[in-house]
């Protein structure tokens, strides 16, 4: 007995505490839940994104806002974890009672909280999660997403290496569902559009591997034409070390999707090596146009220092919401989601549509080549092409097929 | 002394207005409370059952995470693949928690302390890395998400509802099995296992069938995750959650039964606040661990009852 | 798309040395991990956080030095010296108190230390990822058998016997090491015959640590320092400790040795399972030796 007082007084205790900042918000402005990950490796990734959106929500609101509200956000860190995620989007939806969730880079995290927002009616805009199925098998009315998934990557890296004399190939990357999605998105596409290319092998190593020289090895044994790397993030940085370090680089093409993005080649200075053939979705030096320039240039205003594509999906995301709350006309999930959906907005890289079907947003791909240029302490993207945005989507028959199959 | 009758009368009245209480909740309680209960009831059953083996059992437990998460996953791949009765799946999930806890135990028992917990981490990371590999099958570490459970189950309060039945229902199966001669000749081991192998008690085979009941009972919990949050992924049978239960064993106090369930409580529902106001809440877990180490290495309950025990051996004192 | 590689000779003796010199960050890290737990008993989980540091303090030395060829040496000594002094403070602050308590107990205070560490970091060096040349002599790679091999590597597996020998030296050879030994099996009879074993167990708490700062800073210039890369390299330090035997060093050589070559031979076997294969290796060991490899020293 004695046992169950104190666990009873430090209930209600803690029930007391938390009832407590449940009571203060301020009615009438529109609330956004962020949860990203701002801790471990990947939040250079969320914060960016953060920062952009906050530049573009400063804008907004500084003109008053939408519908005559005012557009305000709390953030909420998940770790990289989604029992966290999770957790984190309850308390969001239910406690803080915001009217639009937004996040994250964790795939997992991502398709976690897109079930939960379809039950609870929420829109959910994905930002920097790459999974296919965020918008295609799992897709539903109320999810988003921002960001370019694996698929589209698939396709605008076959699209451009097609265009290339390789045929032999190998392909490696990080062993966990981001890695394989992209190796296995690239592959379906290259043998569609040049059935002659093999595959002479793959390799797949652990995330966060601290060494990749001997997979390095292993694939240079093989004497490929050229090789696939399919890692996101964390180990992209590595690899592109390890490879200058062995003269990867000079012996075999490289590609690899972000190889060529500021987030990549940033952190590495000028030890990146050279020639690697990289997608991205933007660069601030391409396109030049006085959009982007503008953009650049406002961001570097605020925060000193050059956006990355991060930054840009932030700064959309936020001009997406505005424009979508102002076309719905309410505050209202529903109105909302059927708003955003189809809408086009302009941005530093041209138009943007969100796919009416899916809700993916149409981003068009650069592949460029990494290079030593003067007048930045970093490598830079050149020989740029463009691959439209229509060229890459994901095939709607496709989706239709998965989804019938859930 | 007070007659025994009497404290039983008290004792029995307190944990039915406690449970009437709780039964209430959804109904004066705003939903993501009722939410979080749900959860610190998941949290603490799964850490009142690693204290079954970790604090009456005397094993190092280092690695319990795993049946937790396995419970989880076998649920959910049954829900998703199989198309078995529902109930069958809920059932069907901690037997395989349990059968994993019973080949993991097999060939930990042979070992004691220290080297028993460091074996358990090297089986359970085996495990963990196969959960997390094995894409055609689990998910990989994307994991399974909107896993069917039935509507009625899932929403906050049906599942409220469930995991309050069903873990009311585990804890008292727990403490019936603790207080049995089972749970006396458990502790007698925990206290000298040497002791008690010269009276002729089996040692490794009660450490072992603890070993399963712990396991089933971590099963159980997963299996109530599943109904709460619709998900399983690799984190559940991560060695950093296995710690972090250890904590809220350690919290609560672990020579106690209800201690788990209170730190899990604690840490849960700290978790949330501090979480909501700041990006370091593992810097305020890591500090109220180690003021924990040093002033209150018999936790919060252990700590309660010290004092009572004093106050009780020289009542003179304190009036 | 399954296939099956063809393996050259050369690509095997490649693979074997680049297992070589993963293994020896691992035996450097996991033999300082295996003396702390062999001598103080102190399943130290914040080793791995350690190892971070180093890696950390490794960057920012090389940075404030210059990136000139000697800012790296500094670098790689001051590095491990700073995490020792950071671990000497937090011996002497804390675990020194400790010593009498469950092993439980401080597995679960070095947790907490772990878990302090990481926002430490973040505090300090933010979320960017961190990047370091190796010196100019060591960049680039040599050929072997027509297969580039990097230079550094070969700085790495020269390292390793060092490594080995001084501490060989240090548990066998020297008065603290055999104080050190005895203490480990019996520690009241060692402070009986009046010895001040604190000041034994802060010495060899500190070295312990020194080695994971080491294991750090050497390994800084071949990967991304980054938050996180305490995970990974404390959980395979502990299964190198547990397969080569609690506390012996020879054992956690051995122990780094399976680990690090099977993961890298894995590789050429079948590299989609090959991350699972030195785990069940050392699940394998342990369901034969329970007790680890080699005799431990307690």
């Amino acid at each position: 007995m004695r046992k169950i007082y104190p666990c009873l007084r430090f209930m209600s205790l803690i029930i007391g505490i938390f009832l407590l900042p449940g009571l203060v918000f301020a009615a009438g402005d529109i609330k956004i839940g962020i949860i990203d990950t701002y801790s471990g490796p990947p939040s250079s990734y969320g914060l960016d994104v953060l920062d952009g959106f906050k530049l573009a929500l400063n804008k907004i609101n500084s003109k008053g806002g939408v519908l005559g509200k005012k557009i305000t956000f709390v953030t909420r860190d998940d770790k990289f974890k989604v029992d966290l995620g999770l957790t984190e989007a309850k308390e969001l939806i239910m406690r803080e009672n915001v009217n639009l969730l937004m996040g994250t880079i964790n795939s997992a995290v991502s398709l976690a909280v897109s079930d939960l927002a379809k039950k609870e009616k929420i829109p959910f805009i994905v930002t920097y999660g790459k999974s296919s199925s965020i918008t295609g098998s799992k897709g539903h009315k109320f999810v988003f997403s921002m960001n370019e998934n694996t698929e589209m990557i698939g396709k605008a890296a076959a699209i451009g290496l097609a265009k290339r004399p390789f045929v032999n190939y190998w392909i490696a990357g990080d062993d966990y569902e981001y890695g394989h999605a992209i190796a296995d998105a690239v592959w379906t596409h290259l043998k569609r559009i040049k059935p002659d290319v093999k595959l002479l092998g793959q390799s797949w190593w652990k995330l966060g591997e601290p060494d990749f020289t001997p997979y390095i090895t292993s694939m240079l044994s093989a004497k490929p034409d050229a090789v696939i790397i399919a890692t996101g993030g964390a180990g992209c940085i590595p690899f592109l070390k390890a490879a200058k370090n062995t003269g990867f680089n000079r012996k075999v093409p490289i590609y690899m999707h972000t190889a060529t993005e500021l987030s990549t080649l940033r952190p590495l200075g000028l030890d990146a090596p050279q020639g690697v053939i990289g997608t991205a979705n933007y660069y601030f030096y391409y396109p030049e146009t006085p959009e982007n320039k503008a953009f650049v240039a406002e961001f570097q205003k605020a925060y000193n220092r050059y956006p990355s594509f991060g930054s840009l999906i932030g700064w959309y995301t936020a001009n997406f919401i505005a424009k979508a709350y102002e076309k719905a006309g309410k505050v209202d999930s529903e109105k909302f989601a059927e708003a955003l959906s189809g809408m086009t907005i302009d941005s530093p890289v041209g138009k943007l549509t969100v796919r009416q079907f899916d809700n993916q947003l149409m981003l068009p791909m650069f592949m460029g080549v990494t290079k030593k240029v003067p007048g930045y302490d970093f490598l830079i993207a050149t020989d740029i092409v463009t691959i439209p945005a229509a060229e890459i989507m994901p095939s709607i028959d496709d989706i239709k097929k998965t989804r019938s199959k859930n | 002394m007070e007659p025994d009758d009497h404290s039983r009368f008290k004792w029995f009245a307190l944990v039915v207005v406690g449970l009437v209480t709780l039964g209430l909740c959804p109904y004066f309680l705003p939903r993501f409370f009722t939410y979080l209960l749900a959860l610190i009831l998941v949290t603490g059953l799964v850490a009142t059952s690693l204290n079954m083996a970790l604090g009456f059992g005397g094993m190092y437990q280092f690695h319990h995470a795993v049946f937790y998460g396995i419970g989880a996953y076998a649920v959910s791949l049954m829900l998703i693949k199989s198309g078995l009765p529902i109930v069958i799946c809920f059932v069907a999930a901690p037997v395989v928690s349990a059968i994993l806890a019973l080949l993991m135990g097999f060939i930990c028992v042979r070992l004691s302390k220290l080297y028993f917990g460091m074996l358990q981490l090297s089986l359970g990371s085996l495990v963990w890395i196969l959960v997390f590999r094995w894409y055609s099958f689990t998910g990989g570490d994307d994991g399974l998400h909107g896993v069917p459970v039935p509507s009625w189950i899932s929403s906050v309060t049906g599942s409220y509802y469930f995991t309050l039945i069903v873990s009311v229902v585990s804890l008292i199966i727990m403490y019936i099995v603790l207080n049995s001669p089972f749970g006396r000749i458990l502790q007698a081991i925990r206290d000298n296992s040497e002791r008690s192998e010269s009276v002729g008690i089996q040692v490794r085979r009660h450490q072992l069938v603890t070993q399963v009941i712990a396991g089933f009972f971590a099963g159980v919990s997963g299996m109530l995750f599943v109904t709460v949050e619709g998900s399983a992924f690799p984190d559940l049978l991560s060695w950093t959650l296995s710690l972090e239960l250890l904590i809220m064993c350690l919290l609560g106090g672990w020579f106690t039964f209800f201690g788990p369930m209170l730190g899990a409580a604690i840490i849960v529902s700290l978790r949330t606040m501090v979480g909501a106001y700041t990006e370091y809440w593992t810097t305020v877990l890591a500090i109220i661990l180690m003021l924990l180490i040093f002033f209150l290495p018999e936790g919060i309950i252990g700590f309660i009852e010290t004092l009572f025990k004093r106050s009780h051996a020289s009542p003179g004192e304190d009036l | 798309m399954d296939f099956l590689t063809t393996v050259t000779s050369s690509g095997l003796i490649q693979q074997f040395l680049v297992g070589l010199s993963r293994t020896t960050i691992l035996f450097v890290v996991a033999s300082g991990l295996s003396l702390v737990l062999g001598v103080l008993r102190i399943p130290n989980v914040a080793h791995g956080s350690l190892y971070m540091l180093g890696a950390f303090l490794c960057y920012s030395f090389a940075t404030l030095f210059g990136k000139n060829p000697i800012g790296f040496w500094v670098a790689i000594v001051m590095a491990p010296l700073g995490v020792a002094l950071i671990s000497l403070a937090a011996e002497r602050g804390l675990f020194c108190r400790l010593y009498d308590r469950e092993h439980l107990m401080l597995l679960l205070f070095t947790f907490a230390l772990m878990l302090l560490c990481r926002d430490i970091v973040k505090m300090i060096w933010g979320a960017e990822y961190r990047s370091l040349a190796p010196p100019v002599v060591l960049q680039g790679s040599l050929s072997i058998l027509d297969l580039p091999f990097p230079k550094y590597n070969f700085f790495l597996l020269s390292i390793g016997p060092f490594v080995a020998l001084a501490l060989w030296f240090l548990t066998q050879r020297t008065k603290i090491g055999k104080i050190a030994r005895a203490a480990a099996v019996d520690r009241d009879m060692v402070s009986a015959v009046g010895i001040n074993v604190s000041w034994v167990f802060a010495s060899v708490f500190v070295i312990g640590c020194f080695l994971a700062g080491l294991g750090g800073a050497l390994v800084a210039p071949t990967q991304n320092i980054a938050q996180g890369m305490d995970h990974t390299i404390i959980m395979e330090s502990f299964l190198i400790v547990i397969a080569g035997g609690l506390g012996n060093v020879w054992g956690a050589l051995l122990g780094a040795l399976i680990f690090g070559l099977t993961d890298s031979m894995g590789i050429l076997v079948w590299p989609q399972f090959s991350i699972v294969f030195p785990y069940a290796i050392v699940v394998i060991v342990l369901i034969f030796r329970p007790k680890g490899l080699l005799r431990a020293t307690w």
